[in-house]
This record gives C-alpha cells, structure tokens and sequence, in this order.
C-alpha cells in the first residue's frame, strides 16, 4: 500500500472506525467508543432510511407550508391573511424587490433547494447513480451553507407578533403554515443531519472520476 | 487482544424504522389541512348591486352582527349594463346563512343627531351588511337598495308599531320605557295600506317590559301643559326632543309581548290608553276644542280627539280613557261646562286658561256611538220660567250668562236672536223655578261687565266682578215692583246701570233748544249750571234757512227750575285765560268738560234777552252781547278778541275778523254789551281803531302794545240802529286814508330812514317809506308819504330839508351857536318841510323836491296861509 493508497484508504479499509460523536478513531472491533461510549458502527445504513424518512415528512409540509397564509395581519380592523407567496408578491407590489428577493431566497428556494437537493443526495447513496464528485461536494456545501438562512421567514414572523401588536389597528399572528414551515425546516435540517454522510464518501469513492 | 473469541451479534432487521411515523403524521397532518381547508373555503356567493360605488375589490368586507364574514373579490357588469355583480367569498360557516331570503346591502357611514350610524364603515371603509333570511340555500343574491332592519347586536325583542305619521322618528330614535332608553326604532316602511309601518328593538334586558297590551306613543317634541294650575312641561330625552322618541307604559297583569307582535303607536301618552270612542253632536263647538276634557267627578277620562263641521252641526269625536269606558250608557248625557267663578266660590278656575270641559252623567244600557252635546247641564226639578229680554242691539249677553240676583244665580241666558223684523234683540232667558216669584212688571236686566274701569282725577278705580263673567258674561236682575210677569214675558234689558238710569231719565227730561251761528259742543257734551252737570246735550242739528245750529239739551228735571227767562248758555271754555296789565284771569272747566266740550248756563240778575241763544264766551253771554259786524282798513291789526272800547270802557269784544273778498279791507263780527248796544248800534257811531303810539313824546294807548289794536267807539245819536259799521283807521297813522306820496332826491342818504318823520313847523306831517339809489346811481331818491289831512301844506314852492343831528357853528366872533330839531329830531333824524306861498298845486306835485342839507335861514320865516 502506497502512501497515497493508505490517503485514499476509508477508516473500514484499514479497520479503524471513527467516533461520530467525538472523533475518536477505535478499533473495528469495538462496539462503543473508548472514549465516549457513544455506539459506533463502520456504516450507519439505518441512516439513509431515517434522512429519507424526515426528508419526506419536510416535503409533505412543504405544501401546506406555501399553500396556507403563514401570518394572519390585523390592518384597520381587517383581517388579511398572507401566504409565503403572497407576502412576496406585495413586496413587489411595493416595490420593494431587494427585501422580495431575500425573503424570496430565504422562504421558497431554500426550503425547496434543500429539500430536493437531500432528495437528490439520498437518491445517489440509495440507488447508485452516478453523480460526478465535484457536483456532489458544490452540492453539499451549498445546503451545508444555506441551510441556516432558511430560517428567516420564522424570525421575521416572530418579530412581527411580538413587536406588532396594536390590537384592531394593527396585528400580525402567525397562521397554520408557519407552523409548517417551520416544521419543515427542522426536518430538512434533521434529515441532513440524520444522515451519516460516509454513506455518501463511500459512493463519491466509488464513482471517483479525480485521477 | 485477537484472543477473545468473536461473539456474534444477532441483530434482528427492523423492516422499517420507527422515524418512518414522521412523514405518516406529516402526511395526516397534511390531509387533515387541506381537509380543513377545503372544507372551511370560502362560499362564493353573487350579489347585484345597482352600483358598484363604495365597494372595493378585496376590500370591502362582509359583516353579520359585527362579524367578518367574507369579503368582495370580484366586481363585474351585469349582462344588462344595468348594475354590477360583486362576488363574495364569504365564510363556509355563512353557510347556513345563505338562503333565499337573505338579504345584503351596502353598509355607509350615516350620521344622524341620534348617532353615528356605520362608524366602523367610516373608519375601514364601506362594508356590505348581511341579513340571513329563511328559505333554499342560494348563492346569488340582489342586493337591497336600504339597510334592512337590523337588528341591534343582541338578543332582544323585535316589535312592529303602526303609526299614521312619522312625526320627527327616525331610524336610531330611541324607545323609552319610564323615560329610561331601552330600545331603538330600527325602521320604518309605508305598508300596503299607506300606514306608516315601524320596526323597534328593545334589547334583551328590558324585553320583559312590553306586553302583549302595551301602548306606544310618540313622545317627540315637548309637550307643555299651561294651566292655573302651574306649567307642567314633559320631554323625554333631549335627544327626542330633536330626533323624536317613543314611549311605552305596559298593564302590570299582562303576557310579555311575542316577537314580531304588531302594536298601534299613538300621538300622545292620552291617546294611548284611550278606551271607547263615541261621537257628540252640536250646534256649535263653542269652547270645545280639541284636547277638551271629558270629566266625570271632576276627574278627566278623556277627551275631544277631534272635531268636525257636518252637515247641521258639528261633530265631535271623544275618547274615553280605557278604565272609563263603561261610565257611558244608552242615556248618558252630555253638557259643556266651564269655570264657575264667583265671589263666594271659584270653582275650576283652571278652565279660564284650559278651556271648557265635556260633563256627563253616566246612564246605564247600552253605550252608543252618538249622543247630543248640551251647552247646559241638565235640569233636574220643575220648568223653568222663560222670558224674553229685549234690547235695541246685544248689550252683551251670551249664551250661557248667568242671570243673578243678589249674585244668587236664578237662571241662565239660553238664546241670543235678532227679532223678527231685525229691530231689536231678544234675548231668550230661563229663570230657575224658584224665583220666578223675583220677575215682576217692571223689572229690567243690568248686563254686568266683567271690568269697570272708572277714572277720574281722583284716581283710577277699576272693579271687577266674579272671575265667572270673564267667560261666561252676567246678567243681574233688578225686581220692579209690579205683577209677577208670566211665562214668554218681555222685559228691557240694559248695558249697564247707567244705560238703564239714563234711559229711565231720558223718558222724564226736559229739553231745551239753543241756536247758535256756530257750534263748539256735540251730542254728549254736558250741560253745567256752576260746573255742576245738570243735563247733556242730546242733539246738534245745522239749519240750512240761517246757516246755524240747533243744540237741543235735555236738562235733568231736578234742574227744571233753573230754565227760566234770566238762563243765557255759553260754551264752556276748557280754559280761559284773560290777561290784561291789570292782571292774568285764569278759569279751568271741570275737566268732563275740557275732553267733550259743553255748556254753561248762567243766570243773569235779570230777564235775559234771548234766553235760546248760544253766546260765543261767557263775558259775551253775561252781558247779553249783540252782534255787530265792522269793517276794518286793511292794515288795523284788529285780531279776533280785541277790545271794543268807549273811553277805555269795555262795551264789547271782536269775535272774528276775516279778509274781505275784495281783499280791500278786513270784516269782523263784533259783539256789543247788551246795555250799550243800543247807544253804540245808532247809525252815526263812530269805531276807531286804535293802536299804541310810542314816541319821544310819550306813550299812547300802552295797554295795546301788549293786547293789540283795540276799537274804541264813540256812541252816536241818532235813534235808529245799525247792524254794521265801518272802523276808521287810527288817528295816527299817515298811510290811513289816501297819502299823498312825494319823492325827495339828496346826494347821500344821511341819517334818513324808514320811518323817519316829515315835519311842518316842528308837526310830524308825514314819513319817509322808502329809499333806494336813482337809475343812474348819481342820486338817492326817498319816498315819503304826507298825512291825507296836510297834503295842502305841500305844494310846488315847498322846500325839504335835513333835520337831523345837532349843528354846531363854532366861530371866534360870533360865539358858539348850537342847533337842533326836537329831540326826537337828534336821536331818530328828520325831514323838515317850509312852503312858500300858496300855490294851485298843492297836494298834486309830482316832480321830485331835493332835500337839502340844512335850511336857508328865509325859509324858517315863511308863513304862508295855507
């Protein structure tokens, strides 16, 4: 084995497992890490079944999530109720691209990229499809990047219910879709966590098209 | 460390881990949503509008009871171009609210004085109301072109008021129950029989207060009871008394009233809990008016709702208040009756200001719908005694007037007429059974004026009698001493107790005629002997044969004696003033006679010559003047009053002085003393007038300064008599007569002036008139009158000259030598006059003198017998 062999050779190669909780590499026979006692396995195929699992439950709430007002805005004694979409829409209308944009990237594309690019990732672990190593990595770090950011829709809600609230003049409260959106970000981001990303090295190794 | 044996781990395979629950869930939660969602969309629902003005897309809302409900998302023409479809989403829990008789309309601002009505509207705008009806479900829907009733948030009651007008109600109008509000009216609609349909709400917590029996009026407005009682004014809140409002009172024992139920709403508190209602009739509606009383013992229960003129009377519509109802029988009977006031009892001196009420007597049986209304109560004991009063005109009697005597009534006034032949006024009268005994032969009736107003100078004395005449008149009986009269018996009947006295007089007074060429008196002025009224003048009558009056005076028969053949009469002089430098005479008339004018009647120590004359003054009739009539120059300045003297002796006055037509001279009618006036009537008297002189020299005649020209007379001889004569101007004056006029011309005027006299040797033979420049202006040229009687001292060698001032020759030989004329001359001028010699001329020259400066010393020695 040479030196770049022993680089490129995965910790089950060579019998060692890393700790997924501290780091710390055992021996492939141990079944609980030496220094933390967290479970450790070569492989957590289980993982795969559990991202899909949560990625799913996000992508069902996806929809109520767009298709339901996500605040309810007390105006004058009127009741508007606004849907993601819409509220992005009056920005516009109010002529207020720039903050459209972001709520825009932060509301519908984040949810929605991260959700279908987990989908695409458990689908190139699940069903072998071969996806060019470099695709993979820009891909993963881009969710890994944005993932964060997704929650902006919540804190502007947030913010609005707990700074807005003059009664029958002027009042927002979040509506059923702001529970879940933010339902499917916390599976979004669980599903991405869940998974145990060596799943994902082992068949970026196998389809390695770097020299 | 490879020693231990490997233990195989049997690991049992999940088929499905447990996280697989997750997307289930989210999958239900899911479906649970867009179950929810689908289920809880919006109705689509089409409404018609007639406009679409003041609806917004997506902003105007639609409310039920305050609620959102839905809003307007769509707005599109109708087919016809006639109106607009605005589709609604509206709640699916409006669901159930959509049927075919739900009603939706546009909702705006309204601000009346009760309220602000939509004020939401005017703050979010515009919205459509919604009002679920009964009916098939529906989606499309035509809107209502007004708020339908809508009911106020809360339950309450819904009552429907019929009314014949609105009066000032309004929508928003309160509902009072014991003045507190407890509801609203919340429409109003004409129904099928054009009556005026009102819907009010009473809320919930007062609903119990209608009954099935309440009543309703309207309380609108103030009411203001006005009577000697005090005022009682009633309002419910101010805001009805702008806005209008109802009121309500319910029976203790009664059902609560249902929803819906149907109720009459009254005009007023009296009409509401009217009960029975029945018709009067009469000839008159005389002190009946609407809101006239019904009263029985004195307690009203009811009254006139109406009255109306019918074919042969009037019509008048009474209704009883409810608990009273059952009072009226088949033979109630109905009177008028109004305040009874005397001195020793008032009773219900409120109907003074109230008006007349409606009394009765219940009757039993049957109430019916008409009964006759009677001006008087009804009797109860015996036929009353009927007469007839007869006047020349109505002294004031009405009907209904108590006949009195002793302020007891005896009877009543029931008929005023016009007799048969229109001449007098029968005044038809029942005297009560009891008295009839008091009519006798010789009776009469005194109408009592309800005020007398007596003034004099002693002060005002105003009497009124029973507070009862005010209304109804009094008519006061004055037994006689004759017969009991019979039944339909005439007897006079006078305005007052003077009338009656001086009609009972008139029939024993002696009349008296005068004559007089003028009159100063009308019929009615009083006849005084001493300022005492002893008689009237009844008559003034102008003869045209002599141009004078005939006075007839009645004189009081206790006075007869005084009409003897020593009577003269005068007009009585309000106020005569006679002033003279001997004193001022002042006599004041009694004061009737200042106002009306009179006469006097004197009497003379002896026979008076014509005791049927009307002298013009009392001095003239004292001396038992004869008229004279003079004829003046025009310039005498003889006034009407002047003095007719003999030696400064009063023998007669001057009546009047008129211009002759002729305007040549003056006429005036004089009177003579009747003891002179033959000496002073003979044809060769001589009247002068005369006048004050005043001069230098002394005064003549000063009393006439003050009291003007008098005449004097000097009393002729011959026996026969003249019944005028010329007056001759006065002695003095130059321009009396025929002057002769010269004219002076001088280079200066010098101290002449008008006025200024013309002396012959020191004698003032005439005056300068007047002066003026000659045409060319060289000279100034000076009119002047000579005297008629010394016109022949002047002729053609006559010389003028200046006589005016003091002329003073100073020289050192000859001494100082001082000149004047009289003093007169010095102060006041002077013209002095020599003639030469006698000439043919005199009294005609014509050419101008000049007057010179200052006599030739030759001229002072002429003496010329002229």
């Amino acid at each position: 084995m040479s030196v770049n062999q022993t680089t490129k050779a995965r910790g089950v190669d060579i019998g060692v497992f890393r700790c997924q909780v501290c780091g710390q590499l055992n021996d492939q026979h141990d079944e609980y890490c030496v220094r933390c006692s967290s479970a450790i396995s070569p492989r957590n195929y289980r993982s795969l079944q559990n991202s899909w699992a949560l990625l799913i439950t996000a992508a069902i709430l996806l929809v109520p999530a767009n298709i339901y007002p996500i605040t309810t805005l007390t105006k004058s004694g009127i009741v508007t109720h606004e849907t993601i979409f819409s509220g992005i829409l009056r920005l516009v209308h109010a002529d207020l691209v720039p903050i459209a944009i972001i709520v825009f990237t932060a509301s519908i594309l984040v949810p929605w990229l991260k959700v279908l690019g987990l989908a695409f990732y458990l689908s190139a672990i699940s069903f072998n499809i071969p996806i060019s190593r470099q695709k993979l990595m820009a891909g993963f770090h881009i969710i890994e990047w944005i993932g964060r950011w997704s929650m902006l829709d919540l804190f502007v809600i947030s913010l609005s219910v707990a700074l807005v609230s003059m009664g029958q003049l002027l009042d927002a409260q979040p509506a059923p879709a702001a529970t879940a959106f933010a339902l499917v970000i916390f599976f979004t981001q669980l599903a991405a966590k869940t998974l145990d990303t060596r799943l994902l090295w082992d068949q970026l190794d196998k389809n390695d098209d770097t020299p | 460390m490879m020693t231990h044996p490997e233990q195989p781990r049997v690991v049992r395979k999940k088929l499905f881990s447990p996280v697989w629950l997750l997307p289930l869930i989210a999958l239900a939660l899911g479906a649970w949503l867009g179950i929810k969602s689908i289920r809880e969309s919006g109705i689509d629902v089409r409404v018609h509008f007639p406009s679409a003005t003041g609806i917004d897309v997506s902003k105007t809302l639609v409310r039920y009871k305050g609620l959102n409900v839905g809003k307007v998302v769509d707005i599109s023409i109708d087919d016809e171009l006639k109106g607009v479809n605005v589709d609604l989403v509206l709640d699916y829990r409006a669901n159930n609210l959509l049927k075919e008789n739900t009603k939706f309309w546009l909702v705006t601002p309204k601000a009346s004085i009760t309220g602000v009505e939509g004020l939401d509207a005017l703050f979010s705008g515009n919205y459509i109301g919604m009002l679920p009806g009964e009916g098939d479900f529906r989606d499309h829907f035509e809107a209502e072109r007004e708020a339908p009733t809508v009911i106020p948030s809360g339950d309450g009651l819904v009552i429907e008021l019929n009314a014949d007008t609105l009066g000032s109600l309004d929508v928003g109008s309160p509902i009072f129950y014991r003045q507190i509000p407890v509801g609203n009216i919340v429409s109003y609609h004409l129904d099928e029989q054009h009556r005026i349909q009102l819907k009010g709400f009473v809320q919930q917590q007062y609903a119990h207060l209608v009954k099935q029996d309440s009543r309703f009026w309207n309380v609108s407005g103030v009411r203001v009871d006005a009577s000697l009682a005090g005022i009682k004014v009633d309002t419910e809140s101010i805001a009805s008394i702008l806005a209008g409002g109802i009121a309500f009172n319910s029976p203790d024992m009664s059902k609560e009233a249902e929803d819906d139920q149907l109720f009459q709403l009254y005009d007023s508190q009296q009409e509401a809990h009217g009960g029975s209602s029945f018709l009067l009739t009469a000839d008159n509606a005389e002190g009946i008016k609407v809101g006239t009383d019904v009263v029985f013992r004195e307690l009203p229960v009811g009254e006139v709702e109406e009255v109306k003129l019918t074919d042969n009377g009037v019509a008048i519509h009474v209704r009883m208040d409810r608990p009273y109802s059952d009072l009226i029988g088949a033979d109630a009977q109905f009177w008028v009756e109004g305040a009874q006031l005397s001195l020793s009892e008032v009773k219900h001196p409120e109907r003074l200001i109230s008006g007349n009420v409606i009394r009765f007597t219940p009757g039993a049986g049957k109430p019916q719908t008409q009964y006759p209304l009677r001006q008087t109560a009804p009797e109860t004991n015996g036929q009353p005694l009927q007469l007839t009063l007869t006047a020349s005109e109505n002294p004031g009697a009405a009907v209904g007037a108590d006949i009195r005597y002793r302020n007891v009534k005896i009877g009543e006034v029931t008929a005023v007429k016009l007799s048969d032949d229109f001449n007098t006024v029968n005044i038809s009268v029942d005297i009560d059974t009891p008295f009839t005994a008091l009519i006798t032969q010789g009776s009469d009736f005194i109408v009592q004026s309800p005020l007398k107003v007596k003034a004099s100078l002693d002060g005002v004395e105003v009497s009124g009698t029973d507070v009862d005449n005010l209304t109804k008149g009094r008519i006061d009986l004055r037994p006689g001493k004759g017969k009991v009269v019979a039944d339909q018996a005439q007897l006079p009947i006078f305005a007052s107790a003077d009338a009656a006295n001086r009609y009972y007089l008139q029939q024993k007074q002696l009349v008296w005629t005068l004559h007089s060429p003028s009159t100063a008196v009308n019929s009615g002025s009083d006849v005084y002997y001493k300022k005492m009224q002893i008689g009237k003048v009844t008559n003034v009558k102008w003869q045209a044969s002599d141009d004078s009056f005939a006075i007839k005076l009645a004189i009081d028969p206790a006075y007869q004696s005084l009409l003897n053949d020593k009577a003269v009469f005068w007009p009585t002089e309000a106020l005569s003033l006679a002033a003279s430098l001997n004193g001022i005479d002042l006599s004041v008339a009694p004061l009737g006679g200042v106002i009306k004018g009179g006469i006097t009647l004197g009497l003379l120590p002896n026979t008076a010559a014509d005791n049927h004359l009307l002298y013009a003054s009392k001095t003239l009739a004292e001396h038992q003047s004869v008229p004279v009539a003079l004829k003046l120059p025009l310039n005498s300045g003889i006034k009407s009053g002047a003095d007719i003297r003999y030696q400064g002796n009063l023998v007669g006055s001057v009546a009047q002085v008129q211009l002759s037509e002729d305007m040549k001279s003056l006429t005036a009618s004089a009177y003579l003393y009747g003891r002179f006036a033959n000496q002073l009537r003979s044809s060769d008297s001589h009247y002068q007038v005369e006048d004050a002189q005043l001069s230098l020299n002394g005064v003549k005649n000063a009393a006439s300064i003050i009291t003007g020209p008098f005449i004097s007379v000097v009393p002729g001889k011959q026996p026969e008599l003249s019944k005028s004569f010329t007056v001759t101007a006065a002695a003095s004056a130059i321009d009396s007569g025929n002057p002769m006029t010269i004219t002076l011309v001088r280079n200066e005027l010098g101290s002449i002036k008008q006025g200024t006299g013309i002396f012959y040797r020191g004698i003032r033979i005439g005056e300068v008139t007047q002066y003026q420049l000659s045409t060319e202006g060289q000279q100034v040229v000076i009119t002047a009158l000579i005297a008629e009687h010394y016109q022949h001292l002047i002729n053609a060698s006559s010389h003028f000259y200046d006589l005016s001032g003091i002329k003073i020759d100073a020289g050192i030989f000859s001494g100082l030598q001082v000149e004047t004329g009289s003093v007169e001359n010095i102060i006041t001028g002077g013209i002095g006059v020599a003639t030469e010699f006698n000439t043919q001329t005199a009294g005609k020259v014509a050419a101008p003198f000049t007057l010179e400066s200052k006599p030739q010393s030759a001229w002072l020695n002429w003496t010329p017998a002229l």
